[in-house]
């Protein structure tokens, strides 16, 4: 067994650069997914029902379906409409689709549960549109939500794991290849175990802070 | 695609749905089992519970049944594609409802329990007259939920080679080149599961709100 | 073109909402200097005035001039937009029912924020400034405190403090003690007495019928969204002219008479 974990430390560049690929791909794709959830959400909140129709059929659609499903279709559907997309580009599109639909979801309760008197109060004192939105409206939000996004960045870390079957060279997949050709499936993959657990104390360690700063505040 | 391929993804559909079936039922008990052991506080058994569960909520899916089907041959204990899925599904879902049952054992009303004690219950009638039907109760919500997650996590069968809905579309796909339609097939039967189960948990969640509203 | 000493004209205001109007046809000015108090039972649109007055509703007839600028419409008659009621909404001071401090800011950060952002005033100079107006409400200790650590007379003052920080011609207030226990009402009534005295020109909505008729230059009532009567706290109290604010203050009067208002 040792002998083993002797295998897996001598392929260690491997992996640590499919770990490397998991924590950048799932950093971006939750920074995309968030921000594009800024722009769903006031689309879910819309008085034209077309609008908040679609975003409503999208955030349902993202749930309904298996995140494994929609990467396939992703990286294998979207050829038929001519566009080519390399793996990483695939998966890095389906991460951030299928998450905004959450994010959009999240910062929608989120919203929901803000008081609005503070924020008319910004209006009163001259506070408009972007600086409004900046320094009055945004800070409480993510405080608030910030556990819940914390949540969802483990969901996606996850859920990067999928996208080995599109042969991304993420941590999972580091550690197939390394147990493919070296037969030592228990130490790689339990090493991509304890890998992947050490990126989810990261974010909730990061989570647990932001709870201190809202905590002070509430 | 004619219609024998979509009978093929009809059959993984099966398989689908029996799996998640059998890896829900022994999932529940087990993650009260897990949840007792943390809120009884035994000493070591609590500690290993929360590591076990810390591991697997970070764990991804995939990789769990990679390190299930490669690694137990390897010390010894054979196990085929279906098993270690089974195991595998059994394994994640614990851990999340564990986590499910263990909030609704720690937000149990302390009095209720000291009310049983009073008239005399032993702790096994306390349990399963008193606490029981009241943590069920709370619980169902954030237990269905994670019913609709562990739908949709089933594709990852199809790295095993199980042959359940994804796996069956994706055959398809590379047999007739024509990847798209059997995908679609295929969201069009995990979308209808899917969504009964989402709106399963909201009714319950609305029927709840709705009960404590008259209380 | 209202006249240059009136801080405040407002013309012919009327709003509904849906079906019912919730202010009809108010007029009355305010002079540099003067404290009105806007009295009147629950519903009669006193709080829906003064938000008028800044635009936070918008009324649906009649003109507000604010120094003899018109608030709400410009110069070309269209509807103003945000940024050009943010300018004119730095000119008036609010305070607010439910205190509205930001609560991600600490007390000394609430005050800075609108002059340093919205007015790009020296953080400096915006910061001395800060720091001499919680001082003089009571609350220099508190500077580094969240709003969410307060009692609520202190977050009312911090409030008053924010809304002094912006230099502002006019001051409104939003029944500023309702929301606050009643031990707690004495501490901020101090603080708008003592700016009434010191010149302020403030337009404050209030139940508090002892403050209004201690600290009021002129007392306006309004009843059903209309104002009803207007005039010297002195004469209001002790003979007023309608027999809709006899019946008023009748049901006060008890409370004026024990002290409880």
């Amino acid at each position: 067994m040792i002998h083993d974990f002797g295998i897996v430390w001598s392929e260690r560049a491997l992996l640590l650069s499919g770990l490397a690929n998991t924590a950048i791909l799932s950093t971006l794709s939750a920074a995309a997914a968030l921000l594009l959830g800024f722009v769903v959400t006031p689309a879910l909140m819309s008085k034209r029902p077309a609008v908040s129709g679609s975003a409503r059929l999208f955030v349902d659609g993202m749930r309904c379906v298996p995140f494994l499903l929609f990467a396939y279709i992703v990286y294998y559907g979207f050829p038929s409409f001519g566009i080519r997309l390399d793996n990483w580009t695939a998966g890095l599109a389906a991460l951030t689709i299928y998450n905004a639909a959450y994010m959009a979801e999240i910062l929608r309760g989120a919203w929901a549960v803000q008081p609005r008197e503070p924020i008319e109060a910004g209006i009163a004192f001259g506070f408009s549109e972007i600086r409004l939105f900046r320094r009055i409206i945004l800070p409480p939000l993510l405080l608030s939500a910030g556990p819940v996004i914390g949540n969802q960045m483990i969901q996606i870390i996850k859920d990067s794991a999928f996208l080995t079957i599109i042969a991304l060279p993420e941590l999972t997949h580091a550690a197939s290849s390394i147990q493919s050709r070296h037969y030592v499936p228990f130490a790689a993959f339990i090493t991509a175990v304890f890998l992947y657990w050490g990126l989810c104390l990261i974010i909730e360690a990061g989570v647990s802070s932001i709870g201190r700063v809202a905590e002070a505040r509430r | 695609m004619n219609g024998g391929d979509i009978a093929a993804i009809f059959q993984g559909a099966i398989v689908t749905v029996t799996l998640s079936l059998i890896g829900i039922l022994i999932g529940l008990p087990i993650g009260l089992g897990l949840a007792l052991l943390r809120w009884a506080n035994l000493p070591f058994a609590a500690k290993v519970v929360t590591l076990y569960v810390s591991i697997l909520r970070a764990t991804p899916l995939v990789t769990l049944l990679l390190l299930l089907f490669f690694a137990l041959p390897n010390i010894g204990v054979p196990i085929n594609p279906i098993s270690a899925a089974i195991l595998a599904l059994v394994m994640n879902t614990s851990a999340f409802n564990c986590e499910v049952w263990r909030s609704a054992l720690m937000n149990f009303p302390r009095d209720q329990y000291e009310a049983a004690q009073s008239v005399g219950m032993r702790a096994g009638q306390r349990f399963r007259r008193i606490v029981l039907p009241q943590i069920v109760r709370v619980s169902l919500p954030g237990l269905v939920n994670e019913m609709s997650l562990l739908i949709k996590v089933t594709p990852v069968l199809a790295v095993v080679g199980v042959v359940d809905i994804t796996r069956a579309a994706v055959r398809i796909g590379a047999q007739t080149y024509e990847p798209l339609p059997p995908f679609l097939v295929a969201v069009a039967l995990y979308a209808p599961i899917v969504f009964a189960l989402v709106s399963l948990q909201r009714w319950i969640e609305r029927r709840q709100i709705a009960a404590e509203a008259v209380a | 073109m209202a006249e240059a000493s009136k801080v405040l004209d407002v013309a012919g205001v009327s709003k509904r909402f849906g079906d019912i109007e919730v202010l009809s046809d108010v007029s009355f000015q305010v002079d540099k200097g003067e404290t009105i108090c806007v009295l009147g039972p629950s519903g009669s649109g006193k709080s829906t005035l003064l938000r008028c007055i800044n635009w936070l509703e918008r009324p649906d007839a009649g003109q507000i001039y604010l120094n003899g600028e018109r608030v709400g419409i410009n110069n070309a008659g269209i509807v103003m937009g945000d940024r050009e009621l943010s300018k004119i909404r730095t000119h008036i001071g609010m305070v607010f029912q439910h205190f509205a401090l930001w609560p991600h800011l600490t007390v000394l950060q609430n005050l800075m924020e609108a002059p340093v952002q919205v007015q790009r005033r020296p953080k400096a100079e915006v910061r001395d400034e800060a720091l001499a107006l919680l001082a003089k409400v009571g609350l220099g200790d508190k500077r580094d405190a969240f709003p969410a650590k307060l009692s609520g007379g202190q977050k009312q003052r911090v409030g008053i403090a924010r809304a002094l920080a912006m230099r502002p011609d006019l001051l409104l207030f939003d029944e500023p003690t309702s929301a606050l226990d009643p031990e707690l009402v004495g501490e901020v009534l101090v603080v708008m007495r003592d700016l009434a005295r010191e010149g302020m020109t403030m337009v404050i909505v209030t139940h508090e019928m002892a403050f209004a008729r201690d600290a009021a230059t002129r007392v306006l009532l309004l009843d059903r969204g209309r104002v009803v009567e207007t005039g010297s706290p002195d004469k209001f109290f002790s003979s007023p002219d309608t027999e809709r604010a006899r019946q008023f203050l009748q049901r006060y009067a008890g409370d004026i008479a024990n002290g409880r208002r």
